[in-house]
């Protein structure tokens, strides 16, 4: 069974349709790519599998569990538990810049979760290693570079043991230069078998570590398929187009 | 008259008057920066009549002179119909209330200042790691919202030590009637320099508080 099933997905932004007719399923261990141009809803989907977005249509579940059941929400404490399966990376990182490294990753789980301290710091130090930043526990964010932050975020939403990893464009706020340590963190997660939907414009990147790929065009899905179906024969003009366009 | 003795005989009791100050200060300050973040809340409630309620509070204590406000709790409430004989409160308490009620509108402004100054992404962060609104505010938001307000806090904190002299209008001997009193009595205006090196003291110790509390808030 699917771990992400969304059907018939609808939001718009007053009068501007954004999404509107989204179906797709991700099964669990895939790692699925999301491309398409700026501004055909990418960040908006992804935010709604999170509920950072509320919908106004069609059904989200996760886990096997309705986030949104025919535009129905669960009631908080469901949508609480479902997001809660789901860790998300931002673009900007979103680090807490009021807390060292350490704090940012051991915030949510001993407030949220309650775990005991020393469980909570054995995993923060492994998770710190794992992205390659175990001399940096102590430091603020703001002496950090961009793909620095980007790892803590990164470990940081590890942290909470999700089954499914979101990520809205993890490499396009850094310089190109310091995407490469990013992008290695997400493979070796990939390596790892963690569900994991990425949107990014790093196609070289998608080609590689994605088992499916979604191109999205003006709120919709309008083609899926492996990497190699994608890149190598896409069915619509749009797709080509656009391929074309940013293999250039 | 410039003796070392004469300036001894005068800088006593402004010490003793600049007690009071200190004091009012003391109590307005710490009374009125919680106060000012709880209308901060209110402000920013889901619910619109706290909120318009909290701004209508905001603008009549911003609108009106602190010297009015002053003299309205001192000596006006007493008047009031029916209610104001248990009105009369000590002037020094008086004072004190209006000075708290009247800089906690300003520690509003400037906290709601420093909330509109947090990124969205903030909030966002925090929801998908599951911590509750409450927590949010008291773990991610609030720490941040100090921080960013901290300047103007002090800067608002060094207006209250100079507004303190407002008290000499309501009889309440602070520093400055001490300074007045001898200026008055011995014809000279060395009072009012002695005066004024002790207000330069007390604002140039606070500026050192908060710059000590600026950098140990650097997040570095
Ligand atoms: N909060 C919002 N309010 C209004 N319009 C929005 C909002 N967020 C996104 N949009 C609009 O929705 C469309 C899709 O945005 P987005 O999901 O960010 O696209 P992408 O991530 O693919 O670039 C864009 O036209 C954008 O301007
Ligand atoms: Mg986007």
């Amino acid at each position: 069974m699917s771990i992400v099933q969304v059907s018939n997905l609808r939001k718009s932004f007053g009068d501007l349709d954004v999404l509107k007719n989204i179906t797709f399923e991700i099964e669990k261990n895939q790692v699925v790519a999301v491309i398409g141009p700026s501004g055909s809803g990418k960040s908006t989907m992804l935010r709604s599998l999170i509920h950072l977005e509320q919908i106004d249509g069609g059904s989200v579940s996760v886990g096997g569990q309705d986030l949104v059941k025919e535009g129905v929400y669960a009631n908080h404490q469901e949508l609480k538990r479902i997001t809660s399966k789901m860790g998300m990376v931002f673009q900007h990182f979103n680090l807490f810049p009021h807390l060292t490294v350490k704090e940012n990753l051991e915030l949510a789980p001993k407030y949220v979760k309650g775990e005991q301290g020393d469980q909570i710091a054995q995993r923060s130090t492994e998770l710190l290693k794992k992205v390659g930043l175990s001399d940096k526990a102590n430091v603020y964010p703001s002496k950090l570079s961009g793909g620095q932050k980007q790892r803590v975020a990164i470990a940081r939403a590890l942290m909470m043991n999700p089954e499914i990893m979101l990520f809205d464009e993890p490499t396009s706020a850094l310089d190109p230069e310091l995407t490469g340590e990013v992008l290695q963190v997400i493979k070796q997660l990939a390596a790892e078998q963690i569900t994991m939907i990425i949107v990014t414009h790093e196609m070289g990147f998608a080609k590689e570590v994605a088992d499916k790929i979604l191109f999205m065009d003006q709120g919709e899905i309008t083609e899926s398929g492996t990497p190699e179906e994608i890149f190598m024969n896409p069915k619509s003009e749009r797709t080509k187009a656009f391929i074309n366009y940013v293999l250039k | 008259m410039m003796s070392m003795d004469y300036l001894f005989t005068i800088t006593i009791p402004m010490l003793e008057g600049a007690k009071m100050t200190i004091l009012l200060f003391l109590i307005a300050v710490i009374a009125s920066i919680p106060l000012g973040f709880v209308i901060t809340l209110m402000v920013k409630s889901a619910i619109k009549p706290v909120a318009w309620l909290a701004n209508f509070y905001i603008y009549i204590m911003r609108g009106t002179p602190l010297l009015l406000q002053l003299l309205l709790f001192c000596f006006g409430l007493p008047m009031l119909p029916l209610i104001g004989e248990y009105l009369v409160l000590d002037r020094f308490v008086a004072a004190c209330l209006a000075f708290i009620l009247n800089y906690a509108a300003y520690f509003a402004e400037i906290f709601r200042g420093g909330l509109l100054a947090i990124d969205k992404g903030q909030y966002e962060a925090a929801q998908v790691l599951g911590f509750s609104r409450w927590q949010t505010m008291r773990k991610i938001i609030i720490p941040q919202m100090f921080r960013v307000a901290l300047p103007a806090v002090s800067n608002e904190s060094i207006t209250l030590v100079k507004d303190t002299a407002l008290l000499y209008a309501v009889a309440v001997p602070e520093l400055l009637h001490f300074a007045q009193t001898a200026v008055n009595r011995d014809f000279t205006i060395i009072p009012f320099f002695v005066a004024g090196i002790i207000y330069l003291l007390m604002t140039l110790i606070l500026t050192w508080v908060f710059k000590q509390l600026e950098r140990r808030l650097k997040f570095e």
